[in-house]
């Protein structure tokens, strides 16, 4: 309901209709350290978001290597990122991924409510389905 | 001599995270000033969808606490439809409820505030955080903690469906009843989050509560605020997070007002600043008198710490045992100290653990009965509940065939917004002379709002691992001295 917010839900559902056999999926709303037991038990794990970073025009695919994230020292609420679980996940020696994956797509509007994607962004969800689909085969 | 400064709408703070501290000539702080995020356009995105989408639709508002606007939402049908749902349905909603209320209180004490805590505010920023925790109590309690809330999770997803799109709460009941042959399940998870409840409290005791400098810490004035508080409580005025009235107690614990949901609008006002979009809510009856404490001022607080502070005791008793410790312990009602929210909230945790016991070891909560059916024409409804960050409403308003009118949210940090902003005005003051910001600084603002746990609140989409908060200072021409903000470890 947050606008582009949705891009990455509405990508891995698209992407579990094509590529059903290749990967659980999961849609979910949580962030930061509530998604740590989503991810035990698997081997590989691919995230699918949006991001505001600025940086890029919005549909732009962003690729991030977890490795080449630094954890932050010290979370606000709320906040402790995926290099904070990747962190967490080691110290408790839980059975977590050994590869994952962040595949987000640089989005527009994430702070007004609305029902629908941006133009750039909706324009861009192919390319990011086609991107996330190239990582499961 | 300060000079005045208006605060053109140029410079209004927007979007997430932003505080800015404004000096006088002699560097002190003039002003801090927190914005919370707000939810715009909600109303604009509410008209014209059927009102019976509202409690699938509003839990993707916010990923922490999706459950409390299913509940509220839930709520607000059975109000526009005129309905009174059976027995059993309002006992499984409360159990849901509060289990999702157990694992978000233990999130947020283990993960987010708590570190503050068991670590200690004055140790690195590097260890202040779960890791930091586990390293202080062993990394069992890491595993329990992730364990415990998986365990509760798990119930959620077979009674509710998946956060995102949940499946239960309708108006006049829930989907379906609780099968007979999982009531074990819930009891044996109650059981265990009594256990753990038990003991989060007990880690507070022996790791803060016996550390001098911690207590020191909790109780210090750039902390405490005299404000006036609000929660739910039930007909014996005791804690309830799914159902009850809201009462409200002044700032030397008195009972000032006591009203249904509905009846919100006749209390609460909104006071827009002009250098913030959100809106502050404020007790009609008392009036705005500014970001002021005391009995003239209508200015309040809600979330564990004015739970605690509007109610008589906890319904269940080894949580109305440490009700009583808590006060005990820091000096009587009310406690006026932001910091001991985290302590209120592991009380909160303790109760919800024992009432999901209770319901779950009712011969009703496996009751057939769970729905009764709209008959009436749809018009207008409010759904509160407590949701783990404070009072939460819902209020809609339909044509009669259920189409959303006119749609009104106030979330949880919504209400704590005007003590937020006191809070890190004070903290800001009470840190900062000659115009020397330093990092230290802002762990220590930030402590203030973290209590609070702003919901909505400071994490944003920027890539993960960047920091959403940024400090600005400005002198008295509102010229930008510093930029202060989170650096990666």
């Amino acid at each position: 309901m947050f606008g582009d917010d949705a891009v990455g839900l509405l990508a891995v559902h698209k992407v579990s209709e094509m590529a059903q056999d290749k990967a659980d999926f999961v849609e979910t709303g949580l962030h930061g350290v509530a998604l740590l037991d989503l991810f035990i038990g698997y081997d590989k794990a691919i995230i699918v978001d949006a991001v505001k970073t600025g940086r890029f025009p919005p549909g732009t695919i962003v690729e991030i290597d977890p490795e080449e994230l630094v954890p932050v020292g010290n979370p606000s609420p709320h906040y402790t990122g995926v290099p904070e679980l990747i962190q967490l996940a080691s110290e408790l020696n839980v059975d977590f991924p050994k590869e994952f994956r962040i595949i987000a797509m640089e989005v527009d509007n994430i702070s007004e409510m609305s029902g629908e994607l941006t133009d750039a962004v909706s324009k861009g969800m192919n390319r990011l389905v086609a991107r996330v689909v190239k990582y499961l085969d | 001599m300060t000079q005045h400064i208006v605060v053109d709408p140029i410079t209004r703070l927007e979007g997430h995270g932003k505080i800015d501290i404004i000096l006088n000539d002699d560097g002190a702080v003039d002003r801090a000033y927190f914005q919370v995020p707000e939810l715009r356009g909600f109303e604009r995105f509410a008209q014209g969808r059927p009102a019976e989408d509202m409690p699938q639709i509003t839990p993707r508002i916010c990923g922490v606490c999706p459950t409390a606007h299913h509940m509220a939402a839930t709520k607000a049908l059975d109000e526009l439809y005129h309905l009174d749902p059976p027995p059993a349905a309002k006992k499984v909603r409360e159990m849901m409820y509060d289990i999702f209320t157990i694992e978000d209180h233990a999130l947020h004490f283990y993960f987010l505030a708590g570190p503050d805590f068991v670590v200690g505010p004055k140790a690195p920023k590097a260890e202040r955080n779960i890791l930091g925790v586990l390293g202080k109590v062993g990394k069992e309690i890491g595993l329990e903690v992730i364990g415990v809330r998986k365990r509760l999770r798990d119930l959620m997803t077979l009674v509710m469906g998946k956060t995102i799109h949940p499946v239960f709460g309708l108006p006049g009941g829930i989907s379906k009843p609780i099968a007979k042959e999982n009531q074990a399940k819930f009891i044996a998870a109650a059981d265990l989050a009594v256990e753990f409840g038990k003991f989060s409290l007990k880690l507070f005791h022996d790791v803060v509560l016996k550390n001098q400098q911690y207590v020191d810490f909790i109780v210090s004035d750039a902390y405490t605020h005299k404000t006036y508080y609000m929660g739910m409580v039930d007909d014996n005025n005791k804690v309830n997070f799914y159902d009850g009235k809201l009462r409200v107690v002044d700032p030397n614990g008195n009972e000032f007002a006591r009203f249904s949901g509905r009846e919100y609008l006749a209390h609460i006002a909104e006071h827009v600043e002009p250098w913030s979009y959100i809106k502050f809510p404020y007790l009609k009856a008392v009036g705005w008198r500014g970001f002021e404490e005391g009995n003239d001022s209508g200015v309040f607080a809600v979330a564990p710490l004015a739970r605690l502070n509007a109610a008589d005791g906890m319904a269940t008793p080894l949580a109305q045992e440490a009700y009583e410790e808590y006060f005990k312990t820091l000096g009587g009602k009310p406690v006026h100290y932001t910091l001991a929210t985290s302590w209120a909230r592991l009380v909160e945790l303790l109760y919800a653990a024992e009432r999901v016991r209770e319901l779950a070891n009712d011969p009703e909560i496996v009751s057939p009965d769970v729905r009764i059916l709209p008959k009436e024409k749809p018009t207008e409804g409010v759904g509160v509940v407590e949701a783990p960050r404070g009072t939460l409403f819902h209020h809609y308003r339909t044509d009669d065939k259920g189409i959303i009118t006119m749609a009104n949210l106030i979330v949880a940090t919504q209400n704590n917004a005007a003590r937020i902003a006191m809070s890190v005005d004070k903290a800001a003051k009470g840190l900062i002379s000659k115009g020397k910001v330093d990092d230290g600084i802002l762990n220590m603002i930030e402590m203030a709002f973290r209590a609070y746990d702003p919901c909505h609140g400071c994490a944003t989409h920027a890539l993960p691992g960047q920091m959403p908060l940024v400090v600005r200072v400005y002198d008295s021409n509102h010229n930008l001295l510093q930029e202060v903000c989170r650096e990666k470890a």
